[in-house]
């Protein structure tokens, strides 16, 4: 896209060609990390922040289950990935975390709880990966606050 | 009649200066949106009780960390900052000692994080990023049962 530099002892002119290509290779550079690290959260979880923890690997398998509070009540919501979980059916999801974990020694459970969240209603969670053979947790924060 | 001539249409032809601007508003906002962008971080962690049977085990160094209802973080029961501290610069302090001496004595230290029921998941994290700080990897996680 560039020409070639004039050769010459003249003043140095402004080229217009190569300001486009670096304009363009940073436009390129800020798109692709910022579309990269959008960050798909329900919107009903505040989570808590995280600084030292390593950036989450979307390409492990990952059982993911949102935990979000309702202050008012004092209970929690959970959710695995999209679709809400009847916490009366623990074999149920047991069940079901056993067949995405299958036969992958590296599969974890990835916990994204609301901030205000309780232990005892995490410690549930962590039941349901127990029941299914899952022993790799993994919890989840943010690298800045909200 | 007589027409007068027409004029050919000008030739708008290719302006660059409109698409420099343009080129410029889009990158500041990429170049915006790119330092306010928030990514999710990830603190492993082991379900307690999954080691090995069949392997001979040797014995680890285990302390016991406690998250009180309240925010209060002991160290095999002896407490450790102020519940309200979010950099837990003690605990910190304290975990890089024995991760240091664990190193040197060539033990592994086990650190189980054990939460009381009421105790909030953003006082766990914060007792679980000190750990990632400092490079302690070796975390089971549980809570306390009601006594």
């Amino acid at each position: 896209m560039a020409g070639g530099g004039g050769g010459g002892d003249g003043e140095p002119e402004f080229q217009v060609a190569p300001m486009i290509d670096v304009l363009l290779v940073l436009l390129i550079f800020f798109m692709s990390i910022t579309s990269a690290q959008v960050l798909k959260v329900d919107k009903n979880i505040k989570l808590p922040v995280a600084l030292h923890g390593v950036k989450r690997d979307d390409k492990a398998a990952a059982g993911l289950i949102n935990i979000s509070w309702d202050a008012s009540t004092g209970q929690a919501k959970y959710k695995l990935d999209d679709r809400e979980l009847d916490i009366n059916d623990k074999d149920g999801i047991a069940k079901e975390l056993a067949a995405r974990k299958g036969t992958n020694e590296k599969f974890r459970l990835l916990i994204r709880a609301d901030r205000q969240c309780q232990a005892k209603f995490i410690s549930k969670a962590l039941e349901w990966g127990a029941e299914a053979g899952i022993d790799n947790i993994a919890f989840s924060g943010l690298n800045r606050d909200e | 009649m007589r027409q007068p001539p027409q004029e050919a249409p000008a030739d708008a032809g290719f302006q660059i200066a409109p698409m420099i601007d343009v080129v410029f508003v889009i990158m500041l906002f990429f170049m915006v949106m790119a330092g306010a962008v928030k990514v999710e971080h990830e603190l492993k962690t082991t379900l307690p009780g999954n080691a090995e049977t069949a392997k001979e085990t040797e014995m680890p160094d285990e302390v016991t960390i406690g998250v009180a209802e309240n925010g209060q973080i002991t160290i095999n029961e002896d407490s450790v900052g102020q519940p309200q501290d979010r950099e837990l610069e003690g605990l910190f302090n304290e975990m890089t000692k024995m991760a240091q001496a664990a190193k040197q004595s060539k033990t592994k230290l086990l650190i189980t994080v054990q939460a009381e029921e009421a105790a909030r998941y953003e006082r766990v994290i914060n007792v679980l990023d000190v750990l990632a700080r400092a490079d302690i990897s070796n975390v089971t996680f549980a809570v306390a049962e009601p006594e």
